[in-house]
């Protein structure tokens, strides 16, 4: 944590490329019960996908020789999932693709109407969704997760947010 | 932490698993004229830099969280992050360590306002608001000001004077007081009718006693409540709000309900 003393002042905005939430290819997600310590590309398709099956009790697949029971999990409604990636020191580049698509006239208009200090700046960093998804697979071992894993209560939270947050009546 | 890890040669860039409203990224869908799709491809494309990531305070905690903006709606979001021990994500064909989940959810910015009126109460005399949400430390907190109504909003925490058509504002702690128990209140509505999830949350936590749903312990829920609510308010907030909603004290054994979302704020180690 670094919000103790001598943390430095966080003036960076991360801006959320609009542009790539409009139609981001469907990505296939597996939530593992198990930690693999990499981040890197991996032949998923290859060794992973083919050999799920349909078992009696829900899917079933194999992950370093243990085994895995695993069940489709659909995105609570009202929300979306997106894969997202931040992007490193490519600043002037996301200038110009947020302008993509706009008419000189409405992009000038754009600039009178915006407020002296502007939302973008040159510190700034961008992060992009490179995909969407409506469900993933929730994989437990040996046996599916219960009503009780906290994946399934992580995704009550929502409900449960709109109504700690929901405006309240007047008087 | 081993999310955190960096992982050298052949690594690549981490991968974020995100659940955010689908409301979020556009413009109102009630502002729609006919056709729907029409409208949010128009206005994504017209969309500038509207939707952003920014730290700002944790008005429990004072630390720097992140927060996803809206400018265009404009709106708040509250980030919080599903993150239990032993899990990683096959995201198409690769891997991404960690099975981070992250959740946006709409957030009532009056908690966020609400943590600087307190701070400026201690000049205790009426001040405008852009004296009021100023901080050093997050410096993006002038962003709170350009959400929509916030005159209306402040009318529940805040006594207020008009000066030569320039409003001033005074934290009231009695009409705050009051203003929480309605959202505890509704919050307990919540918990009530997601039956199946709250039982299911409150099993796992062992704060109710019994079963929940067979009980109807009152009690219960107003506690479980007023710990929610506690999540968004300082720690003396807390405690008076309990005094003043007559909870009685909890045995000392049972601690708060735990954040639910079983996992911690928005990694701080950015």
């Amino acid at each position: 944590m670094e919000s103790s003393d001598g943390e430095a002042v966080d003036k960076r905005r991360v801006h959320l490329r609009p542009v790539t939430l409009r139609d981001p290819a469907p990505v296939l997600l597996h939530l593992l019960p198990c930690e693999v310590l990499v981040n890197r590309p991996a032949p998923v398709g290859l060794f992973f996908t083919p050999a799920i099956r349909q078992g009696p009790d829900g899917l079933e697949v194999s992950f370093r020789g243990r085994s895995l029971r695993g069940e489709e999990v659909v995105v609570p409604p009202g929300l979306v999932g997106y894969v997202m990636i931040e992007e490193k020191g490519e600043v002037l580049l996301g200038k110009q693709d947020f302008s993509e698509g706009m008419a000189d006239d409405e992009q000038e208009e754009r600039e009178l109407v915006e407020p002296p200090e502007a939302l973008e700046r040159d510190f700034d960093r961008f992060i992009g969704a490179t995909a969407s998804f409506s469900s993933f697979t929730l994989w437990g071992l040996e046996t599916i997760p219960g009503p009780d894993a906290k994946v399934r209560g992580a995704l009550t939270w929502p409900s449960l947010a709109a109504a700690i947050h929901a405006q309240v009546p007047e008087d | 932490m081993a999310a955190g890890v960096d992982c050298g040669e052949g690594a690549s860039a981490r991968q974020h698993v995100f659940l955010v409203p689908d409301t979020a990224c556009f413009y109102r869908l009630t502002d729609c004229g006919n056709s729907a799709l029409e409208y949010l491809k128009e206005a994504s494309k017209k969309m500038k830099s509207g939707l952003m990531f920014v730290k700002l305070v944790n008005p429990r905690s004072g630390e720097g969280v992140s927060y996803l903006f809206n400018m265009c709606l404009p709106q708040l979001f509250e980030i919080k992050v599903f993150k239990e021990k032993n899990h990683s994500w096959f995201i198409n064909e690769s891997v991404q360590s960690g099975g981070l989940l992250h959740f946006a959810t709409p957030m009532d910015p009056l908690f966020l306002l609400l943590h600087y009126l307190i701070k400026a109460d201690r000049e205790g005399k009426f001040q405008p608001l852009d004296q009021v949400v100023m901080d050093d430390m997050f410096p993006n907190c002038i962003l709170l000001l350009k959400l929509p109504e916030l005159e209306k909003l402040l009318q529940h925490v805040t006594e207020e004077k008009e000066i030569d058509k320039k409003k001033y504002y005074k934290y009231s702690k009695e009409k705050t007081l009051k203003w929480l128990e309605k959202k505890v209140n509704q919050t307990m509505a919540a918990l009530k009718t997601n039956n199946v999830n709250v039982g299911a949350r409150v099993q796992s936590t062992a704060f109710f006693s019994g079963d929940p749903l067979s009980s109807d312990k009152e009690e219960d829920y107003i506690r479980y409540a007023h710990g929610l609510i506690s999540e968004y308010i300082p720690k003396e907030l807390s405690d008076d709000l309990s005094k003043y909603l007559k909870l009685p004290e909890p045995p000392a054994s049972v601690p708060n309900p735990p954040s639910k979302v079983a996992a911690q704020r928005q990694k701080r180690d950015k």
